[in-house]
């Protein structure tokens, strides 16, 4: 029986009852205390902190994932290169029961999450020809591990140590020669190049082609691009965009900032909060100020005149108090 | 038949009408606790909100891939949206995107030893408990069924995984007699995109005997003894052989098809159950 999203969220709110080897680890949550989740096709996932790293936690939604994952992690297992992290299976890690009493152990997949940033966090912070060098460098590897990612999407790679490291090898093939990365390498190299022309001009770029990105229409305001999203103004107020122009976050609030670090300083009529890329609330929008310093992921907030200092997950870290300042 | 994938091309819709009736201030025993079944049907349909919400959410947000409504029925036969802003429908983005309201819960955990261990954790909570007046169940599955018959007309929907109408109730209707009820049942049966007829799902959560919970019975399984389980065992669709292999992985190798969409008593694992196999079976991407 496969147990529900639902399960699985109770199930990392409460490790200690729940997982056999993760018992002492601890959930990422939101500013709700909740869980943040991630469904992929076959799978939901969350990050957890255990034994001082950051890990990916997956339970596969059917049955049909299992052999799959098996294969993938028993290989996985015997590579031994620096860049393969940790990838397993927690047999019957989960317990958890049934309506009608019934006890059940569901199988997890447990994934070391190389330190370093999201691959489309890279495109604004590393040069495009060294991604490029990154992209040849573990097409060359996995060729010669005799393995195919067969899922290496933007979302499957983290920058790492001056390298792109695969994440996420639920789809691995084992075959030689292997080519089922070639297409999906071909597009990381275009999302590159795409990536640094659409870096903003400085006065050295004047000389580069350049193509100016396409207008986002339909909007009373535009902002521009950061971290994949477009602030803009509407009717009903400020709210994000993708680059194609798709919604991604509801024009709903009074004023809105721009995204770093996949934080946004938004204002609604009942404060100022703050958001991630999904638009929920890391900090609650109840505050007279809330002012988000990406380069040290500290937060100062504002209420009744006193400063308090909060931290990258919305956790309040002192008092509000004269003795807590901004600053510049 | 009920193989169509629900992508945001093809979109489908689930609509929740849920008794917050006088009688729901009964007391029952539900997820190994006392409670009152107001508090029951709360938790089950914020189960399937949460579960409906969080399969939607993929690494670039939620997406949209089906509309809800949730209609309660309560009070001087009064049949009302629970959704923010009373609205009627809402695409499950614009319900993620809307704030969650979320709330502590007593839970209870059975340890590898036996003995029980309480645990207070958040949880999400959409639907607050209600019990007040009257159970107009035929006015809310007749709103259901103008809801699901407008959403089928679309031009737009007309190959989409069918709309799954959950009922949640304790199966005491006051505004109609049970010929009526099976009417309006049959009626929203029989709405249908060209991927198959729409589902109603009858959860039936009751108190005042010791019978198992239970889930997707076959006709044997719901003669359980309760003086509604025969008749919202009636109304509930009978389940699509497409989903015969998961309901069976789901109950065991011993069940046995046809199965019918209703449960009893089923905690929320069992409910939810309920969405990913359809999920599952038909490939959400």
């Amino acid at each position: 029986m496969i147990a529900t999203l639902h399960t699985f969220m109770r199930a990392l709110l409460t490790p200690d009852l729940s997982l056999r080897t993760l018992s002492d680890a601890r959930v990422i949550t939101g500013n709700d205390a909740l869980p943040r989740l991630l469904r992929t096709s076959r799978f939901v996932e969350a990050e957890i902190e255990w034994r001082g790293a950051r890990w990916l936690l997956s339970m596969p939604l059917t049955s049909a994932a299992v052999p799959h994952i098996e294969r993938a992690a028993s290989f996985v297992r015997r590579l031994t290169a620096p860049w393969v992290h940790e990838y397993r299976i927690l047999s019957g890690e989960m317990r958890w029961y049934d309506a009608a009493g019934t006890e059940h152990a569901t199988d997890l997949v447990l994934e070391r999450l190389p330190e370093g940033y999201a691959f489309d966090e890279a495109l604004t912070a590393v040069a495009a020809e060294t991604l490029h060098g990154a992209l040849d460098r573990l097409q060359v590897r996995l060729r010669e591990a005799g393995i195919a990612h067969n899922n290496l999407g933007e979302k499957n790679l983290r920058w790492s140590g001056g390298d792109l490291v695969p994440i996420r090898y639920h789809d691995l093939k084992v075959e030689a020669p292997t080519d089922a990365d070639t297409a999906a390498f071909g597009e990381l190299h275009r999302i590159v190049d795409r990536a640094a022309v659409a870096q903003p001009q400085t006065v050295g770029d004047v000389a580069a082609t350049y193509t100016a990105p396409k207008p986002l229409g339909g909007h009373r305001w535009t902002g521009n691009l950061f971290e994949g999203l477009v602030c803009v103004e509407d009717e009903t107020g400020f709210g994000y965009v993708d680059a194609q122009n798709r919604p991604v976050i509801p024009s709903r609030y009074l004023w809105a900032g721009d995204f770093h670090e996949g934080r946004a300083e938004v204002e609604t009529p009942t404060g100022m909060g703050l958001i991630d890329r999904e638009g929920r609330y890391v900090i609650a929008p109840e505050y007279e100020i809330v002012e988000y310093r990406p380069a040290t992921s500290a937060v100062y907030v504002r209420r009744d005149g006193l400063w308090a200092l909060f931290d990258y997950s919305g956790r309040q870290l002192t008092d509000f108090s004269e003795t807590v300042k901004p600053g510049v | 038949m009920y193989t169509q994938s629900i992508t945001r091309k093809h979109r489908t819709a689930f609509v929740l009408t849920i008794d917050c009736s006088g009688s729901m201030s009964e007391t029952m025993r539900f997820r190994g606790r006392e409670m009152t079944k107001a508090e029951a049907v709360a938790a089950v349909t914020n189960d399937l909100l949460f579960e409906l919400i969080e399969r939607a959410r993929r690494n670039d947000g939620v997406r949209d891939y089906y509309d809800l409504a949730v209609l309660s029925y309560s009070g001087d036969d009064e049949v009302r949206s629970l959704l923010p802003g009373g609205r009627e429908t809402m695409s499950v983005a614009e319900l993620a995107a809307s704030e969650m309201p979320v709330r502590r819960e007593s839970v209870e955990y059975r340890l590898p030893d036996g003995s029980m261990a309480i645990r207070e954790i958040p949880v999400p909570a959409w639907i607050a408990p209600q019990a007040a007046g009257q159970t107009p169940m035929c006015e809310a599955l007749r709103r259901a069924r103008d809801l699901v018959r407008g959403w089928t007309a679309r031009p737009e929907h007309a190959a989409s995984f069918p709309p799954v109408v959950f009922n949640i109730t304790d199966g005491e209707a006051t505004d109609g007699d049970e010929e009526e009820l099976r009417a309006v049942a049959q009626q929203i049966r029989n709405l249908r995109t060209s991927d198959g007829n729409v589902l109603l799902i009858n959860i039936h959560i009751a108190c005042g005997d010791e019978s198992q919970p239970l889930f997707f019975p076959s006709r044997d399984e719901a003669c359980y003894p309760n003086r509604y389980a025969a008749l919202l065992y009636d109304c509930s669709s009978e389940m699509p052989e497409a989903f015969d292999a998961a309901i069976r992985e789901a109950k065991g190798p011993g069940a046995i098809p046809p199965f019918r969409g209703m449960s009893y008593n089923a905690s929320a694992a069992e409910l939810v159950a309920m969405l990913n196999i359809g999920s599952i079976s038909v490939k959400t991407e």
